[in-house]
């Protein structure tokens, strides 16, 4: 009989293996079919126990292998002891006489650590101290291969032990796996690093290079070594949820510390650990494969923490010997690219967990540790700007670099107060470092620009001050530490530069320039990009989501260079107002405050460039050092221009003179950045990305009020707003007009007299109102509004518009509504008459997304449900455009998909109204309609249009459904008194996200149906169409759960809103089980099921309530993990 | 680079250019762009620029409106493009004839006999509701003296 069987199983497996030309489909699907029925076979351990001996076919056995597990998993409460065990030693004995390929190998092993593991949990795990036994005896007594076969079956039985969230697929609940886990964590996982490390020991005391037995013995010893240094020594307090944040975490990311009990002390603290894996890393740092593994070992030696340092002397001592180890490796050998990495690590690490324990170590280890610490950032420094340098390399010294940054970070905020003579020399080391190596020669050691033609794409690649952010917030900081030295570096080095680039100007007024010349040039761009950057970061700090400051150490240091007379006032008002004049450096500039004189050579490069404009020579300069200059006075305007007085403690005299409030100086580099401003716009519109920073320093400096009050009043605003409205329609990039409004309109915020607000937002205001009236007015606008004048006249008018949406503020909202509420009335016609122009029609429904984000919130009532009516029109007109409309165009559903994500934007915008009002409460007026009502009626609208086909791009679909569990969230009884066509359309999308998408919209339908079934549970309306639509749910929840559909991530989740389900309908939950037990062919199963069933509720009341539903969240996740075991639910 | 030869197209009403000139930045994604001397839509567009101090280049990539080809170019950002002029005109459906020719009326009640049903789903689906005897209608898509029916819609009492 079970000869048969092989064969058949042979014949299958040679149909499946066979190549597509020679067996039919149909073949194919039998022979598959043939294996799916073998792994549902009952008690198959005789015949599987046949195939291995008899069989020769490679997947028979492996497939055998993998139906004995299932099998175990699912029967393992069944088998008697003496079963387990002949099977067990069976199976051991067979892969160490057979020689099998390794898949199944693997498999066998695997099997046999579900066993070990399984059997562990009733017998604390004694059977296991006497398997690893034989394993020890095997790896030390064997002949080779057999060695390399123990190293396996210790890291496959570690791993069954690694996992407990994930592990429920062995038939075992969470608490199970966890109990398990520190059981073998407390007692065998130290036995196994013991054998390790005695085995390495042996080890070390040969030479590379080592043969291929001993390298394979090596890499699996240091691997298991490794596995036992970065296990989760997960706290048993935690709950499950943390745990399994925690646990996938640790396998997508990098290992945990090495958080380990003081029952670990005697092994990790004995005075060869540490030597030892050190010694072994030099030994293997040559052979990639083992140097790794190796590297990561003292990485994790590096972040040894919990209760096995509480003793400080203990914890003193093995940081001593880890560092003086750490530093004789580092200090003999050079740090290569490859393993630069693990090295920062080790320091990050080091600083991380000792950082307040290095001043209690001897002065001389502590002066080795900066300076070593300081060699090793400026080598990475160094490799990093190689290999970015070319665009091939790989990225091994950058990153290692960041992490020595990361360290250096805390070390520096460790020392904050001051910094002593040895601290800033190794500051200022890296800082020179850092400077040199983005400078060309003969200043600096930067590589000559490779990629001289090469395409750089804007939208791809970051910019600089992006992409090294983090890299450049530290330097600055290193900079901010010896200012006495960083700020003089910075402006000579601008200064020489800006002396080069004007020099080549002039040449190239007489004569055009030669190619040697034209790369020259590029250097000095690059160049004076970087010391931009540079300066820009000592000089300022980050300020996102807070008020931008001058940085107490800059103060500080401007403030004592005036008192002992090394700075001027005088000479630095002069300086900045010698910008006017375009002078070149005035005399004794070196008395001028260093801020000043940094300040005063960007303004200069900023003259250069307008001057170079006027030559007609603008499309020589670099677009890339204009959105850098552009960025440097964003910053450095919102911290040091017109500062607030009050902010500060105490004022540098020299910045109050040169930039405080009615001085000349501050009015006159206003002007200066107002006008540069206007140049931008006037002469760079083809560089968007330029014209995007210039826009974003115009809207970023009119936001502070105390600012703004005298930026509004100069006459450089007035002719900047000119400017702006006669620009030409359509010849700005998009996006700049928008950003050039929403300035205009912020700035009008400081202006808190009414009749002064009013007249700036007419003058501001006006215009727009004029041009769209023009429009409106055009008698033929139905004929003539295809011309592309007009066009571009609706688009740019449109782009305005947004913009003065956006800078609307709580005090400015009343006015600009009452300006734009006229128009946005009328949009929706002018929706119609372009309904085949998507670029208008987007930015109409945008348009109103950003008044429903930017202004609703403010809005009284009444303005409120005019907004209501005119985004409902819109909407509607857009649906009425698109229903029923079948197109032949290429892109369609994109385009379609675009203009939706817009309208969903809108409606979700308009919802938050119903959350967040912050409109000054007024009695007048009824509310009669309520957001909420809004976003339904227009998710009515554009019902019809969400197909499933759209549904299928992800952002929309996320969206879409995003949007209507905040609906059921704010009002479930809006959703349950939706007319019942409309509801269910909506519950049918909901069916569909349970099954045809990702697991972020499994989870918002399970809300969506967790929050209806809380409000019918609530209000015991079990009678209404509502329920009765909702009902069917229950069923297709516990189906899906159980045929495995609800991935085991979101079983947790689905169970709370089974619950509530069952709550509402018991008693159809009560059919649906006898009905699942009737179904059930065996006998065995059926009982199991109901008992299973009988446990999922017991001791639980129906009532909806937390507790009940945390214990049946509980209950649940035993119910599934006992029910996957034995249910086969094809 | 397109050929500027050839994207000159005369239309046969009004004598006015097929196209007007648009400075290559101030394009819009999804907006209109002649490349390679056919009427695209602008699928996506980005910039880039030769050499980290070099000038910004625009990269267009572009859909045949009619063919639903798809074509490429990249431009500086200062240069001029092409852009066509693009109608589109909604027209009642009155019959088909037997060879294929949809009979078309115009909001102001002109008929015209001269475009075919167009091919693939959306033609098989004019046929049917027509033959349903639903009300349709169809927009005609006309861009640089070509003609040709882009899109049909079932005609609600809602949209009267």
């Amino acid at each position: 009989m079970s000869e048969n069987a092989i064969e058949e199983l042979e014949t299958a497996a040679q149909i499946i293996m066979a190549p597509p030309n020679i067996v039919s489909n149909e073949q194919r699907h039998a022979a598959e079919s043939i294996f799916l029925n073998f792994r549902k076979s009952k008690s198959p351990y005789g015949l599987c126990r046949e195939i291995l001996e008899k069989c020769h076919d490679q997947y028979v056995m492996f497939e055998a292998a993998e139906v004995l597990k299932e099998a175990i998993i699912r029967e393992w409460s069944f088998l008697l002891d003496t079963d387990r065990t002949s099977l067990r030693q069976y199976l051991m004995q067979y892969i160490t006489t057979h020689n099998v390929p390794h898949f199944v190998r693997d498999k066998i092993l695997q099997v046999i650590a579900i066993m070990v593991k399984r059997a562990s949990i009733d017998d604390m795990g004694k059977e296991r101290g006497t398997i690893l036994q034989e394993v020890e005896n095997l790896i030390v007594n064997a002949e080779p291969d057999k060695k390399i076969l123990g190293c396996n079956i210790i890291a496959n039985l570690m791993q069954e032990y690694a996992n407990t969230v994930k592990s429920t697929d062995v038939g075992l609940p969470w608490e199970v796996h966890f109990k398990a886990k520190k059981q073998f964590e407390a007692t065998d996982l130290k036995r196994i690093f013991k054998f390790c490390v005695y085995l390495l020991s042996e080890v070390v005391k040969n030479d590379p290079p080592y043969n291929d037995i001993m390298s394979q013995l090596t890499r699996h010893l240091l691997q298991i070594t490794e596995r036992v240094l970065t296990w989760g020594y997960v706290s048993p307090i935690l709950p499950k949820r943390l745990i399994g944040i925690y646990e996938s975490v640790y396998e997508s990311d990098q290992a945990p510390a090495l958080k380990l009990s003081s029952s670990w002390a005697e092994i990790i603290f004995s005075p060869e650990l540490i030597p030892l894996m050190f010694q072994i890393y030099w030994k293997v740092r040559d052979t990639d494969e083992l140097a790794h593994h190796a590297l990561n070992c003292l990485v994790q030696l590096a972040s040894l923490s919990g209760g096995i340092v509480s003793d400080e002397e203990a914890r003193l001592k093995y940081l001593h010997t880890y560092l003086v180890t750490f530093f004789k490796l580092v200090s003999s050998v050079t740090i290569r690219n490859k393993e630069s990495l693990g090295i920062s690590h080790i320091v990050r690490k080091l600083v991380i967990f000792y950082i307040h324990d290095f001043s209690k170590l001897p002065q001389s280890i502590q002066d080795t540790l900066l300076d070593e610490f300081t060699r090793l950032t400026c080598h990475f420094c160094e490799g990093a700007v190689h290999e970015e340098s070319d665009p091939e390399s790989d990225y091994f010294y950058s990153d290692a670099f960041d992490k020595m940054l990361e360290a250096w970070t805390t070390i520096l905020q460790e020392f904050s107060s001051s910094l002593d003579e040895n601290q800033q020399s190794c500051t200022m080391r890296i800082f020179n470092k850092y400077v040199q190596c983005h400078l060309a020669p003969p200043d600096g050691t930067r590589a000559p620009d490779s990629g001289g033609e090469n395409q750089v794409d804007e939208d791809i690649e970051d910019n600089d001050r992006n992409r090294y952010k983090e890299q450049l917030q530290t330097i600055g900081m290193f900079g901010r530490g010896i200012l006495n030295h960083s700020l003089p570096v910075l402006y000579k080095i601008l200064e020489s530069r800006i002396d080069a680039f004007l020099n080549h100007l002039q040449m190239m007024q007489h004569r055009a320039m030669n190619i040697n010349e034209a790369s020259q040039l590029d250097t000095i761009f690059e160049d004076m990009h970087w010391t931009i950057l540079i300066s820009g970061h000592v000089l300022c700090m980050e300020s996102d989501g807070e008020i931008p400051m001058i940085p107490s150490e800059v103060m500080q240091y401007s403030t004592n260079q005036v008192n002992n007379g090394a700075t001027n006032i005088d000479v630095s008002v002069k300086t900045i107002l010698s910008t006017e004049t375009k002078a070149g450096l005035p005399d004794n500039i070196d008395q001028c405050d260093h801020v000043i004189r940094i300040v005063y050579n960007i303004l200069r490069l900023c003259s250069i460039e307008d001057a170079a404009i006027s030559m007609k020579l603008g499309h020589f300069l670099s677009p890339e050092v204009g959105s850098t200059l552009m960025w440097f006075l964003n910053r450095w305007c919102l911290s040091y221009l017109l500062p607030v007085e009050t902010f500060y403690n105490e004022m540098s005299p020299v910045l109050l003179s040169c930039l405080g409030k009615d001085t000349e100086c501050a009015r006159l580099v206003v002007c200066f950045i107002l006008n540069k401003i206007a140049v931008n716009l006037y002469s760079f519109q083809s560089e968007s990305v330029l014209l995007k920073d210039t826009v974003k320093l115009f809207s970023d400096i009119v936001c502070t009020k105390q600012k703004s009050v005298y930026i509004i009043k100069m006459e450089a605003m007035a002719k900047l707003l000119n400017l702006t409205e006669q620009v030409q329609p359509g010849t700005l990039p998009p996006n700049i007009l928008r950003g050039l409004y929403k300035g205009f309109i912020l700035a009008g915020a400081c202006l808190s007299n009414p009749q002064e607000s009013n007249t700036y937002y007419e003058t501001v205001l006006n215009p727009l109102k004029v041009k769209f009236k023009s429009l409106t007015e055009l008698q033929n606008f139905t004929s003539v509004c295809h011309d592309d004048k007009v066009q571009k006249l609706v688009i740019d008018l449109l782009e305005s518009l947004i913009g003065v949406a956006r800078g609307a503020q709580i005090f400015s909202v009343g006015i600009l509504f009452s300006f734009l509420a006229p128009i946005l009335a009328e949009l929706h016609v002018f929706l119609t008459v372009y309904k085949d122009y998507q670029v208008i029609v987007q930015l109409i429904l945008e348009l109103f997304g950003q008044c429903a984000k930017y202004m609703l919130c403010y809005l009284q009532p009444l303005d409120s449900k005019k907004l209501y009516e005119s985004s409902l029109a819109t909407v509607q007109a857009y649906a009425k455009c698109n229903a029923n409309r079948l197109s032949t165009e290429t892109f369609v559903e994109e385009s379609s998909c675009q203009d939706l994500a817009l309208v969903l934007d809108l409606l979700t915008f308009i919802l938050s109204k119903d959350c967040i009002d912050l409109c000054a409460i007024s009695h007048e007026e009824e509310i009669t309609v309520t957001a909420s009502d809004v976003s339904l009626f227009g998710l009515n609208f554009i019902m019809p249009l969400m197909t499933f086909e759209l549904l299928k791009f992800p952002n929309l679909c996320a969206q879409f459904y995003r949007l209507l569990v905040l609906i059921n969230d704010i009002y479930p009884e809006k959703i349950a008194n939706l007319p019942q066509e409309l509801l269910t359309t909506l519950l049918k999308s909901i069916e569909l996200g349970l099954t045809k998408f990702g697991t972020d919209i499994v989870q918002a339908c399970l809300d969506f149906i967790q929050g209806m079934a809380s409000y019918i549970f609530r209000h015991q309306s079990l009678d209404t169409t509502f329920a009765l639509t909702l009902k069917p749910f229950l069923r297709l929840l516990i189906d899906l759960t159980l045929s495995h559909q609800i991935n085991s991530d979101m079983i947790s989740g689905a169970s709370t809103t089974i619950f509530t389900l069952i709550c509402c309908f018991q008693e159809e939950y009560q059919n649906l089980v006898q009905e699942l037990i009737r179904i059930q062919g065996d006998p065995m199963t059926a009982e199991r099921l109901a008992a299973a069933f009988n446990n999922l509720t017991q001791n639980i009341s129906l009532n909806c309530e937390r507790l009940s539903k945390l214990k049946f969240r509980d209950n649940f996740d035993k119910f599934i993990a006992n029910v996957h075991g034995f249910l086969l639910v094809k | 680079m397109a050929d500027i030869d050839d994207t000159h197209f005369e239309t046969g009403d009004s004598g006015a250019s097929a196209t007007y000139p648009m400075q290559c930045s101030a394009l819009r994604k999804n907006g209109f762009v002649m490349l390679k001397g056919r009427p695209c839509k602008i699928v996506e567009m980005s910039t880039s620029k030769t050499g980290k101090h070099g000038h910004a280049k625009v990269h267009l990539v572009g859909i045949d409106i009619f063919s639903g080809k798809k074509y490429e170019d990249i431009c500086p950002s200062t240069h001029n493009m092409d852009v066509p002029h693009v109608k589109r005109e909604d027209y009642q459906l009155t019959d088909i004839s037997d060879d294929g020719y949809l009979s078309l009326m115009s909001d102001n009640g002109d008929l015209r006999e001269d475009l075919k049903v167009p091919e693939g789903d959306v033609g098989t689906s004019l046929r049917a509701e027509y033959d349903a005897g639903k009300d349709i209608l169809c927009t005609v898509l006309k861009s640089c003296g070509e003609e040709v029916v882009i899109a049909v819609k079932t005609n609600t009492a809602l949209d009267k």
